[in-house]
């Protein structure tokens, strides 16, 4: 008992657990406070529905409508969640632009005793919600216009929690990754966090199974953890159409879930050491508070 | 020391280069000391270009479509240079307070404006340049361009009446503040798909393609693709001179639209008081 | 041209807007001011943070349109002939952050100079020399984020004067500056208006030594009004008549000050609390006074520590106009200048 107290009542996990609370706070406030409730929620609908109408009119186009296929699904789910994706690594990554150049109040972070991870982690909190939020809506469309057939009653929820728990942790990881590079880039790259999501959109097997792509490419969609994760989230909600696709059928669902909390414990561990080079390289050049802006 | 009087200043044109030029300036040598956007700026969007090639590739498209894609990616350059680099940028220079020092200064807006996107133009050209030239390689992507010099018209109307919309855009964003990234944010994907970046706009309902018309890439891409496709032409929304004239229009309607909304919505901010607040 | 700034009944009132639970409320930031400033001189504006000397200033320099009245610089009007006013003028503010970071510090100089239609050589030329100036010569090839606080403000002093404008306007220009900095940059300002005739600066600032060393004359404002302009002299002699006196003595405890304003020949107190006295400041009528005064301290158990007779200063001017000092009405007040 004592054991566990001592580990709950750390000083150092009260520290991260305050950062990430107070930045949680802070994310929100700033993210949701630029215009009246009504427009926020009508630019939370938009956006995303607009991104998932493009891959709509393209399948549509070439398959004349046929939303009963396997392949529909699996694209327009993939996507769905692929929002978590950028949302997650922007939101985490533009703290460090936002707090650096606009608000300029990072010196003050940095120089205050919390967790700058965690700080920035908690900064990506808003970012998930209103994620959400799109995903939510973005499947929910899905299920009513376009024909996506999810059995409530049948889906695996359980698996669908926690391999969404995993993933996002996952995603802040890969964020602090990008933080961390951001720390030592100028205003300009305040799009790196977009720029790299839509890369990972190609070897993640988000919009289309890994198969489609050559064969040397493929490795690079089985090492990134997002393959996995969106995989699973598939499986949950519409069971066998996802397992229609060769790439990852082999798999079970438990070493699928193994897997991706395997990796995602590759990339913590790579985002640790990866941030703390950064920082240290950002403290050296003095580029902790600089302001580029142009 | 005493420091010479009276300095001979330009004005009128010669005032007007100037002032583009020294807007220019701070990106084109920005990115110059800062290469790290060459890898993140090209590299990257060729991925997510290259990812939607793959989805008409997963559903069986004709190869065909894998050239839209190619296209239409390498056209979202210009559309992301116009809405952040000029723009939105117009907010951040008021978060900077450079905005003020630029109302105040006797150059013209337009220039401050042309001198943006003309800085991030390097930018934009190399990323557009790379996807075209990549990947058309990479995923061998056939042309059969009808007309060199249609296709060549077609190019510069569009980046003129899209510049030209741009500016408009711009003058609104004076009056904004936060919001202002909000709106360029939203502005992304519903263009994208409202003006056929990645298929033929003709796919979408009449009036809806109509509307979107009004975006000079969306006449503009729709050109193109009839021009350099074999079967373009058939999957054209308007035809091509039609096209050619309605972006000529545009052109001047935007252009000479920007110059009265740029003035009239600085008219504005001056009187509210919006020039130099900082509501973040 | 007769003026180079005036103005006529210039008002400015904002709109504050409410929370979600709050209406929304009006600010009168400028009531009917009018100026007269003419070529060649180096006036100053001096008030407490919040008073409208940068309200005054963006009206001046076509950043904000009047509420009501009129303005005019360079004998163009502010918001009829704004592209006008703007070849002739240029605007320093203290703590400002332009340019870009990126930017050498002669960049970022020649790219403003070039707004202005100066030609490169003569703008770097210009540049060189001015750097020199104010002791930046050898920062010319710096990245100005590598420059601190006070590189930056005379960087950004530099920028004011590149474009050699006919009305220049410096808002708070020394802040951040340290003392040896500001005094050369004073120096400077007051070189460049005596150089030239036709060369007229608008300075405001809240530092009274700033204003009465500068400034050939000096308005007073407060809560958008002016109270007084004239030259810092002539202010100054209008309490000569009186006589001022700083008084620090033992802690109140519980004695009301204002009891002492009823005595004759006293005109105005400020009193400021420090860790184990007061100090008492006293404008009165005539030295007399200063005896019943000391009378009804002592009746109440106050000693004086420390007694000093001065020479009124623009900030007892100030108070004499305002009722409280320069910081008493800073801590009151909270609203954007």
């Amino acid at each position: 008992m004592k054991k566990i107290l001592s580990i709950v009542f750390d000083p150092n996990l009260l520290r991260r657990w305050r950062s990430f609370r107070l930045a949680t706070w802070l994310g929100w406030q700033i993210e949701s406070n630029w215009t009246d409730p009504f427009l926020f929620g009508i630019y939370s609908i938009i956006k995303p529905l607009a991104g998932a109408a493009i891959l709509v009119v393209m399948y549509s186009v070439i398959t004349n409508g046929d939303f009963a296929s396997p392949i529909f699904p699996y694209i327009y789910l993939g996507n769905a969640f692929y929002i978590y994706v950028g949302q997650v690594m922007t939101g985490i990554s533009w703290a460090v632009i936002d707090d650096r150049e606009h608000y300029k109040t990072i010196k003050y972070m940095y120089t205050a005793p919390i967790h700058f991870p965690s700080y920035l982690i908690g900064r990506g909190v808003a970012r998930f919600i209103i994620a959400t939020f799109s995903v939510f809506i973005t499947i929910l469309f899905g299920v009513l216009f376009l024909h996506i057939r999810i059995d409530f009653l049948q889906a695996d929820w359980l698996l669908f929690l926690v391999s969404l728990l995993v993933g996002v942790n996952m995603l802040a990881m890969m964020g602090l990754i990008l933080a961390g590079a951001m720390l030592l880039f100028a205003h300009h790259m305040w799009g790196l966090g977009d720029a790299v999501a839509g890369a990972l959109y190609l070897f993640s097997g988000a919009i289309f199974p890994l198969d489609v792509l050559p064969a040397y490419l493929r490795p690079l969609g089985y090492l990134m953890p997002i393959t996995y994760w969106l995989e699973l989230l598939r499986r949950a909600l519409i069971g066998n159409v996802a397992q229609a696709f060769p790439t990852l059928s082999s798999f079970s669902n438990l070493q699928l879930l193994g897997i991706l909390v395997g990796l995602t414990l590759v990339f913590g561990v790579i985002s640790k050491f990866s941030f703390r080079w950064c920082e240290a390289q950002a403290r050296e050049k003095g580029l902790i508070d600089v302001v580029t802006n142009y | 020391m005493k420091l010479a009087t009276r300095i001979e200043k330009n004005t009128g044109w010669r005032l007007y280069l100037q002032t583009i030029i020294a807007r220019a300036y701070p990106r084109l040598i920005g990115q110059q000391r800062e290469k790290s956007w060459m890898f993140f700026d090209i590299f990257l969007p060729l991925l997510g270009v290259a990812a939607y090639v793959f989805v008409y590739r997963a559903i069986k498209a004709p190869e065909e479509y894998i050239g839209f894609v190619v296209v239409g990616g390498a056209m979202t350059a210009f559309w992301m240079n116009v809405l952040w680099s000029m723009s939105s940028q117009l907010y951040w220079e008021k978060e900077q307070g450079n905005l003020a020092l630029y109302i105040m200064a006797p150059n013209s807006m337009t220039a401050i404006l042309l001198g943006m996107a003309l800085g991030g133009m390097l930018a934009t050209l190399l990323r557009a340049a790379a996807i075209m030239l990549l990947g058309s390689w990479l995923f061998q992507v056939h042309y059969a361009v009808s007309s060199y010099l249609q296709l060549f018209a077609i190019f510069t109307l569009a980046m003129v009446a899209l510049y030209g919309m741009g500016m408009m855009a711009a003058s609104v964003y004076l009056l904004l503040s936060r919001e202002a990234w909000h709106i360029s944010n939203l502005a992304q994907e519903p263009i994208y798909l409202l003006s056929g970046f990645y298929f033929p706009v003709k796919s979408l309902n009449f009036w809806v393609a109509l509307t979107a018309s009004l975006i000079p890439l969306t006449l503009g891409l729709d050109a193109m693709r009839q021009l350099a496709f074999a079967s373009g032409t058939s999957l054209g929304f308007l035809t091509v001179p039609v096209e050619i004239a309605a972006l000529t229009v545009m052109s001047v309607i935007f252009l000479v639209g920007a110059k009265y909304l740029l003035a009239y919505m600085e008219k504005l901010a001056i009187q509210e008081g919006r020039l130099t607040e900082s509501r973040r | 041209m007769d003026f180079a700034i005036q103005t006529g009944d210039l008002s400015r009132i904002y709109k504050i807007r409410g929370g979600k639970k709050t209406e929304a409320k009006e600010l009168v930031a400028l009531h009917d001011v009018d100026l007269e400033v003419r070529p060649g001189e180096l006036f100053g504006l001096l008030g407490p943070n919040g008073a409208g000397k940068t309200t005054l200033i963006k009206i001046l320099t076509t950043l904000l349109s009047p509420s009501s009245g009129w303005a005019q610089v360079a004998g163009f009007d502010v918001t009829k002939e704004a592209d006008k006013v703007r070849p002739r003028i240029n605007m320093v503010s203290g703590g400002e952050a332009s340019g870009y970071g990126l930017l050498t510090v002669r960049e970022n100089l020649w790219m403003f100079a070039q707004f202005y239609g100066i030609p490169s050589a003569q703008a770097n030329q210009r540049i060189k020399d001015l750097l020199k100036i104010v002791g930046m010569a050898d920062r010319l090839n710096s990245k100005s984020s590598d420059l601190s606080t006070g590189l930056r403000q005379k960087m950004n002093i530099v920028r004011g004067f590149l474009t050699d404008p006919d009305v220049l306007f410096l808002d708070e220009p020394t802040l951040g500056l340290d003392v040896g900095a500001s005094r050369e940059v004073r120096r400077f300002i007051r070189q460049w208006v005596d150089d030239d005739p036709t060369r007229t600066i608008l300075l405001t600032t809240h530092y009274m030594v700033e204003a009465d060393e500068l400034c050939d004359r000096v308005a007073i404002i407060n809560q958008g009004r002016v109270l007084a302009c004239d030259t810092p002299a002539a202010l100054k002699k209008r309490l000569q008549s009186e006589a001022i006196f700083r008084l620090e003595v033992t802690p109140l405890n519980g004695f009301r000050v204002d009891q002492l304003e009823t005595l004759p020949g006293v005109r105005k107190i400020t009193h400021q609390l420090q860790d184990s006295s007061s100090v008492l400041e006293f404008i009165l009528a005539q030295d007399d006074a200063l005896a019943s005064v000391v009378n009804q301290m002592t009746h109440n158990n106050i000693h004086i520590l420390n007694l000093q007779k001065h020479e009124p200063t623009l900030e007892d001017v100030f108070v004499d106009l305002v009722g409280r000092s320069i910081e008493e009405v800073e801590s009151e007040t909270g609203d954007p200048d």
